[in-house]
């Protein structure tokens, strides 16, 4: 056994770490276009939407949050994010294969903090509150992106513009029922729909997702 | 699926002998058994054990119910004649779909359970109908916990002491609960969680002192046991399983039985320069004590990291038993089950003490199935192997030198890095994993559920990363040889071959009890949770559960003086490596309690008044009060 050779190859943690990322990723612009925010007082008429806190997903109207990963599916890119997730230990959390053990399977479509590119990088950038490290001052964000584009080579993420679907819920090619729409008024329904009498069969197709935790 | 064997004769006579009777209604009950019990008289092996520090015969104060770690209950209304009719009094749920590793406790009118993280108590009241909640506590660990506990967010039960409630969360806070009300009487950190330490073992109580450990043998925390003072929790000694003698507390009256285990500072020179701040050995299962030695006992996982090629040596004290003066933490002796582990033989597992007849002679000993797959019987006194015999299907030795006490390692079966090494048995669950066996001082046989499974396995040599796992083995499990993955069975620890066994389709990783009802109860990861008759493996009774059964079951008497059997279901910990087995159950949070046809206060007609009745045959649980 020749150990010292060995561990030659891999990549010293304190390396890495010197390697400082700079500044923040280019996706965390997330103080623009601030909701109105309610007062103590109850709010008269319409207060708008609250966007969904950032632990779910990023605010919706974050214009970052569908950036695109400037090297997803490039061969290289990927192969060198592969050996990020090796290197710096995600494959023990969360497999070899990376379909999950003490982390989550990162294959699927179940996403605690978002599955689009910029989501993903924001929880490698910042860490989770269940134990996933931050790794914003230990790689740099082009090093970031190559992980993100091995994420993004197994399947289970959302593209950047399906940034809606993916809050949603939503797969591509499903069937959409139709819904009352206020912002359409009444003729935003289906004619063939009699008011009262419930909402068409939507045709729910069993969730596709697995492995929820 | 029965597979008898062995001792002929005295199974023949055991099996003619009349069986065992309820007892009338009073007795069991009532005495206290004497504490050094006589060896049954169909006993294979003439062994007993000191059933200190004598907890009520209807109460379980703690997991493994006493010192010597036997889960012998001298209870005896449900038998082998009665079990069959053994039926679900109540149920309870505690809403964490998480593994359930641990087993509830019974004191006086009151029994006590431990949630997986978030780690939540519960007190619920056996007096009245339903069993209903008198206090809950919820500690609130911290959520980053989860993801740095390597194997499910389990935790394996709670002491009761000094009218305290004592148990560990998983992110490395011991607490002591007011038994009475559930407000925290103490709460001392023992470690930091965001370098991937985390706490899942259940607190061994005696006397004044608390003994715990740190889990995270996957994460280059160094291990360690600590002795804290039960009315404070102030920590009063502690000792590492790796570094200079000064803090794995050895000194000069530490005396290991075999020479190579001699000499200074062994946990520094048995690794490469200064590995051995990352080199594991947690403390993450169970403890035993010997009032009369004053010695506890107690293993220490695998190394750190797991990849071998990266830290030759032995390894010292990884994966390996520590004797330690009880009063002081001083270590009197060491042995090292599996030095230079390579497959993630942790030597955690419990150590039973026992003392039997050894080629006609009387001798103290400590009984522990490891991970490797050899049940071990030592000299508790000295160290010494006495019988090393293999339990479970194995092929990483070639057998155990009985002059040296070492395994002697099948080349083949080394791992080496970035090469795929097919079909290494035991995989790194091992023969058996953390999941307590049960001693019966009426057979003279201890009771196991092990594992028949292999590893496929490819070392990837890793970076110590404080927070991340250090480990670097990729694995995929399938069955040893029969194709069954489990396997339950009644060992004999003098002649160290096995008396009986039954085969299990899905991993047995339950614990065991016995009873002087002549049983053994276990559960399966597919949720089989089955009585056994203790001398002939025959199963007597079986009952499908929601879940997997991975926790410990345990017994006793209710206020209404029926005896009553009890287990969680709640699959989860190490058994999700077998999660893609076709029919593997879902995740689980309910304990079962049964009792004789299910009869209890807690089912039945007239459990409310209703309208036109003149008296309802039982009264409605008053108003709790709970905390929160």
């Amino acid at each position: 056994m020749k150990p010292q050779h060995r561990m030659l190859r891999i990549l010293p943690a304190v390396a890495v770490a010197a390697i400082l990322a700079g500044s923040g990723p280019a996706t965390a612009a997330n103080d623009s276009n601030a909701q109105p925010a309610p007062g103590l007082a109850p709010p008269s008429g319409d207060v708008g939407r609250v966007p969904l806190g950032e632990l779910v997903e990023a605010p919706e109207t974050n214009i970052g949050a569908e950036i695109t990963n400037p090297v997803a599916g490039q061969p290289q890119a990927v192969a060198e994010g592969q050996q990020l997730f090796m290197q710096m230990n995600c494959a023990s959390c969360h497999g070899y294969d990376a379909k999950g053990g003490m982390g989550p399977d990162l294959t699927g479509k179940y996403w605690r903090y978002g599955g689009t590119p910029a989501a993903i990088y924001n929880s490698i950038y910042e860490g989770r509150p269940q134990g996933m490290p931050a790794w914003g001052k230990a790689l740099p964000p082009q090093a970031i992106w190559l992980v993100v584009a091995y994420i993004q080579s197994l399947g289970g993420a959302f593209p950047a513009e399906a940034y809606q679907a993916s809050l949603q819920g939503d797969r591509p090619g499903e069937q959409v029922a139709p819904e009352l729409s206020f912002e359409a008024g009444l003729s935003g329904l289906a004619p063939s729909t009699p008011q009262g009498q419930g909402s068409p069969n939507a045709n729910p197709q069993p969730p596709s997702g697995s492995g929820q935790r | 699926m029965v597979k008898q064997a062995i001792t002929l004769g005295l199974w023949l006579l055991a099996a003619g002998a009349v069986p065992a009777i309820a007892q009338p209604e009073t007795n069991a009950a009532a005495t206290s058994p004497p504490a050094q019990q006589q060896a049954g008289p169909n006993s294979a092996t003439g062994a007993t054990a000191n059933f200190a520090p004598n907890d009520p015969p209807g109460e379980w104060h703690r997991q493994a119910r006493d010192y010597a770690n036997t889960r012998y209950s001298s209870l005896d209304k449900i038998n082998t004649g009665n079990v069959a009719q053994l039926r679900m009094a109540w149920s309870f749920s505690d809403g964490i779909n998480a593994g359930h590793e641990g087993a509830p406790l019974v004191i006086g009118d009151t029994m006590y359970i431990v949630t997986p993280f978030p780690n939540n108590a519960y007190a619920l009241d056996l007096s009245k109908p339903g069993a209903p909640i008198k206090w809950t506590y919820t500690p609130d660990p911290t959520p980053m916990a989860i993801g740095k506990a390597c194997c499910d967010t389990v935790n394996r039960g709670a002491a009761y002491a000094n009218g305290k409630l004592i148990y560990n969360l998983l992110d490395n806070h011991t607490v002591a609960v007011d038994a009475k009300t559930g407000k925290e009487v103490w709460r001392i950190k023992m470690g930091n969680v965001e370098d991937g330490q985390t706490m899942t073992m259940a607190p061994f109580v005696v006397g004044n002192k608390v003994l715990v450990g740190n889990s995270g043998g996957e994460m280059g925390k160094i291990g360690w046991i600590a002795a804290l003072d039960v009315d404070s929790g102030k920590e009063l000694w502690r000792a590492y399983s790796t570094g200079p003698d000064s803090i794995v507390k050895i000194g000069a009256d530490f005396k290991p039985f075999y020479d190579w285990m001699k000499g200074k500072d062994l946990g520094v020179s048995t690794w490469p320069p200064n590995m051995w701040k990352h080199g594991a050995g947690a403390v993450w299962a169970w403890i035993s004590y010997d009032p009369d030695l004053n010695l506890i006992y107690y293993g220490t996982s695998n190394p750190g990291p797991r990849v071998p090629a990266q830290r030759p040596g032995d390894n010292l004290w990884t994966s390996a038993v520590f004797a330690r003066d009880l009063d002081t933490g001083t270590a009197k002796w060491a042995y090292q089950f599996t030095p230079h582990d390579q497959w993630d033989y942790d030597g955690v597992n419990e150590n039973v003490l026992i003392d039997l007849p050894i080629n006609g002679q009387a001798r103290k000993v400590l009984v522990h199935f490891d991970r490797n797959a050899y049940a071990y019987t030592i000299d508790r006194t000295n160290g010494e192997v006495l019988v090393a015999a293999p339990f479970a299907y194995q092929n990483w030795s070639k057998g155990i030198d009985m002059k040296t006490g070492r395994p002697i390692v099948d080349p083949a079966m080394e791992p080496k890095p970035d090469v795929k090494l097919a079909h290494v048995c035991p995989p790194d669950i091992g023969g058996k994993d953390w999941q307590p066996s049960a001693f019966s001082p009426r057979t003279g046989l201890i009771y196991a559920g092990i594992f028949n499974i292999c590893m496929d396995v490819t070392d990837h040599p890793v970076a110590f990363i404080p927070g991340t796992p250090y480990d670097g083995m990729e694995m995929t499990r399938e069955p040893a040889p029969g194709g069954h993955w489990g396997e339950f069975m009644a060992w004999n620890p003098a002649t160290g071959k096995k008396a009986w066994s039954i085969n299990e389709q899905f991993m047995t990783m339950s614990g065991a009890i016995a009873t002087a009802g002549d049983l053994v109860f276990y559960g399966t990861a597919d949720g089989w949770f089955r009585a056994v008759d203790a001398r002939t493996g025959k199963v007597l009774w079986s009952q499908k559960l929601s879940s997997g059964v991975i926790s410990q079951p345990m017994t006793f008497l209710g206020p209404d003086g029926r005896q009553y059997v009890a287990a969680y279901t709640g699959v989860g910990g190490a058994a999700m490596v077998s999660a893609s087995m076709a029919g593997f159950p879902a995740r689980g949070s309910t304990l079962y309690v049964f009792s004789i046809n299910g009869e209890s206060p807690s089912s039945g007609p007239g459990m409310i008044a209703t309208a036109g009745a003149a008296e309802p045959a039982a009264i409605p649980p008053e108003a709790t009060s709970r905390r929160r």
